[in-house]
């Protein structure tokens, strides 16, 4: 059996420890190394070349965001799994632009993680429950004060399916073969999609389907 | 005692510094502490800076003395959490206890002593036109009498000048009729001369009793030369006439007008004494004004140098009480820019302690307990139940200790940067309350540094907390802009306003006091029921 290679990075050693322990009752799992810092969590990566980097975003040195901008340069395969203890927007996106493909509450982690792992490894995102709570209510409320209408009423039912497809992950490539479409119409709606939403780039796009509880 | 009390209280907090145990063992007894503050006031004289003042609630004031500017350094920083409410009772040395400015009583003289003279020169100006008028009620009265001697005297003598006449022109009269006249006439002229006699002032002077006397006796000689004329006949006047002139009338004609001339001599005499008498009363009148007035100018010479070195004394008092304010004010300063400055370190030292000590142990429990829930067999749902309160209270407990070390540190600041975590700070005032926050920012560096950014972020929390507490508002707008120039910071909010120049609380006095600091400008535009707007400006080259 392939074994997944995991790098864990949190300041806290008894985190760690607890995080080491979930990760290493997976018979496919393994935990390859233990950072402390992000400076040391970039270098490690570059030496140890892990599947999947469990990060946390509060760290001296290098906070985990730079760290997982780094990391995704440096090695584009290395999945990020982001641990953060604020379910807001701003960290989210930030996250997410960084390169991070799935984002848990600390308080969460050690229920999500497999799961978290396991998604991202695939190409998926994840995030935990109660960030996609965070983002809808908080979504809800700004179009409520507002009085704006949701923009989501806007897409048309296959841009909503392009839409779902490309935050959980999948190329325009994959998209175009799921639907039967081609890829220069996969792109068009995308494009469409973007300029409804008023989003600017896949991170964006990504957030905005967690806090429309289209994926989680 | 209650300031004892009242610095426990303050020093509870505080205790685990060790410098609140030092203060409160040194203030233990009021001995100890009558010692404590006598040295300080000795110090005072080096160093007002010593002694600090504290307040709790109104009244209660006591000095804690600190014997080093060390001490109190480590004192300042030790209190770092100082209740906010206290600091601005912290008052500075030298505002207090000062002596009274010139007492009254001094003011009360140099009032009295203006009135005095006042009143002098007021008394020497009647005294003046008193003695004036007396002055020339005497020279009228002078006058008078002197008129009324020297006119009768001068009235007999041409009178008797006139009979003597008289005579002379009877003597050589050829006309009949001249005769008969000539008896009338000088019974008449006679009888002129005796009533004037007769109506002559009762007093006289011893020389005027000679003349007079003389001019009687010559008018008597007259009469009697006269009288054997009157029955002469016309052939024996026209015979012995010119003998008789020459023998008799005129010589007794040269008399008259020697007499006469004595009288006018007695009469310049009389003027010459009248006015002396008078110029003597004027030189005394001149000598007691003179007097009187060198009186008055002594007494406002002296005034004048009392109150010129009055006006001295309180000018040297102002110029001392602007000085000693201007130290204190500018200590004040200094002393609340350093609270913030403490405040700010010991918040980011509690909080890290906080995430790292607490947050950390209690991260681990709920990771243990995961653990533990996990390996619970699936026959006890007793304990699965106990084990899952456990991860619940654990949970809680984390996200107090979260919020605490939030609010005493923005860490996002150093997670995400200073818009993020203003825009972090915007969505959670909007899901506390009832007020859309919205986060603008223009090219804004991320290279700002540190105490700017903490300073800029206070400044939000503040006037976004503020607004969403007090203001009911229901949109707030932030923008941060940075230009070649400067830095500025806008928050808006479409509350009810307040006046600015009235409400001053602590949350705006603590904004100004970090502008400030840094070198930038504070403003708040707000007027009852027209919104507010918070503006701070750092300048570019502060930066």
């Amino acid at each position: 059996m392939k074994t997944l290679r995991v790098l864990l990075a949190d300041d806290h050693k008894l985190i760690r420890a607890g995080l080491a322990l979930v990760v290493e009752q997976q018979p496919d799992l393994s935990v390859v190394g233990e950072a402390d810092d992000g400076r040391q969590a970039v270098e490690m990566v570059k030496s140890l070349k892990p599947e999947v980097v469990v990060m946390d975003i509060g760290m001296p040195n290098l906070n985990g965001i730079e760290a997982a901008r780094q990391i995704t340069q440096i090695r584009p395969d290395t999945a990020v799994v982001m641990l953060s203890m604020h379910a807001d927007e701003g960290y989210v996106l930030r996250a997410l632009k960084a390169g991070a493909r799935a984002y848990l509450l600390k308080d969460s982690a050690t229920t999500d993680l497999v799961q978290a792992i396991r998604a991202v490894v695939e190409g998926k995102s994840f995030f935990s429950p109660a960030v996609s709570r965070v983002l809808l209510q908080d979504y809800m409320r700004k179009l409520q004060r507002s009085g704006a209408e949701d923009s989501y009423d806007l897409l048309s039912p296959r841009e909503r399916e392009v839409l779902q497809l490309v935050a959980e992950g999948k190329s325009n490539k994959e998209v175009a073969n799921l639907l039967n479409l081609s890829t220069y119409t996969v792109e068009t709606h995308r494009a469409r999609i973007m300029q409804k939403l008023n989003l600017k780039g896949v991170p964006e796009l990504i957030l905005y389907a967690v806090r429309k509880g289209i994926i989680s | 005692m209650p300031a004892l009390r009242g610095i426990s209280w303050f020093l509870g907090a505080h205790q685990r510094t060790g410098m609140g145990d030092c203060l409160e063992n040194a203030l233990s007894s009021r001995a100890q502490r009558r010692t404590l503050l006598w040295s300080v006031k000795q110090r005072k004289r080096e160093d007002q800076s010593a002694i600090l003042r504290y307040a709790q609630n109104d009244r209660v004031f006591t000095e804690l003395p600190c014997a080093q500017e060390s001490d109190l350094m480590k004192f300042w920083g030790s209190c770092a959490a100082i209740p906010r409410e206290v600091l601005p009772l912290v008052s500075m040395p030298g505002l207090k206890n000062e002596d009274p400015l010139p007492s009254k009583k001094l003011r009360l003289a140099l009032l009295l002593s203006f009135g005095g003279l006042l009143a002098l020169m007021v008394i020497a100006g009647l005294e003046a036109l008193r003695l004036a008028r007396q002055l020339h009620a005497q020279e009228e009265d002078i006058r008078r009498t002197l008129l009324a001697h020297s006119q009768p005297l001068l009235v007999l003598s041409s009178s008797i000048c006139v009979y003597n006449d008289q005579v002379q022109e009877y003597l050589l009269s050829q006309d009949p009729q001249a005769e008969a006249r000539a008896a009338e006439e000088f019974s008449r002229l006679s009888g002129e001369i005796n009533s004037t006699l007769s109506k002559y002032p009762e007093t006289r002077q011893p020389e005027e009793r000679v003349l007079l006397e003389s001019l009687q006796r010559l008018f008597a000689e007259q009469q009697g030369m006269v009288n054997p004329v009157l029955s002469w006949s016309r052939e024996e006047r026209h015979k012995q006439a010119w003998r008789f002139l020459h023998e008799q009338i005129l010589p007794e004609q040269a008399r008259i007008y020697a007499t006469s001339e004595k009288i006018a001599v007695w009469n310049s005499h009389q003027l010459d004494a009248a006015d002396h008498a008078l110029f003597a009363s004027f030189s005394d009148l001149q000598a007691r004004q003179s007097r009187l007035l060198a009186l008055a100018l002594a007494a406002g010479l002296v005034l004048s140098l009392a109150s010129a070195f009055y006006l001295l004394r309180l000018e040297q008092e102002g110029q001392r009480r602007y000085q000693e304010l201007a130290r204190s004010r500018s200590e004040l300063e200094e002393l609340s820019a350093r609270l913030v400055d403490a405040q700010e370190t010991e918040r980011r030292s509690i909080s890290r302690e906080l995430h790292d000590e607490v947050g950390q142990s209690l991260g681990a429990l709920l990771v243990e307990v995961g653990r533990l829930a996990a390996a619970i067999p699936s026959g006890a749902p007793q304990i699965k139940d106990h084990v899952d309160k456990i991860k619940a209270v654990a949970e809680t407990a984390v996200q107090t200790v979260r919020n605490i070390a939030l609010l005493l540190r923005p860490s996002m600041l150093d997670d995400l940067g200073l818009i993020a975590a203003l825009e972090w700070q915007g969505r959670e005032v909007s899901r506390r309350s009832e007020m859309e926050v919205e986060i603008q920012s223009a090219e804004v560096s991320e290279n700002i540094p540190d105490e700017y950014r903490i300073c800029i972020y206070r400044l939000v929390q503040e006037a976004l907390n503020n607004a969403a507490r007090h203001s009911s508002a229901k949109n707030a707008k932030v923008t941060v802009e940075q230009t070649a120039d400067n830095i500025l910071v806008n928050v808006w909010d479409d509350g009810r306003g307040f006046d600015p120049q009235r409400v001053r609380g602590l949350g705006i006095l603590g904004m100004e006091e970090r502008v400030r600091r840094l070198g930038g400008t504070f403003t708040i535009d707000s007027k009852p029921g027209s919104g507010t707007t918070l503006r701070a400006e750092f300048p570019r080259k502060t930066l």
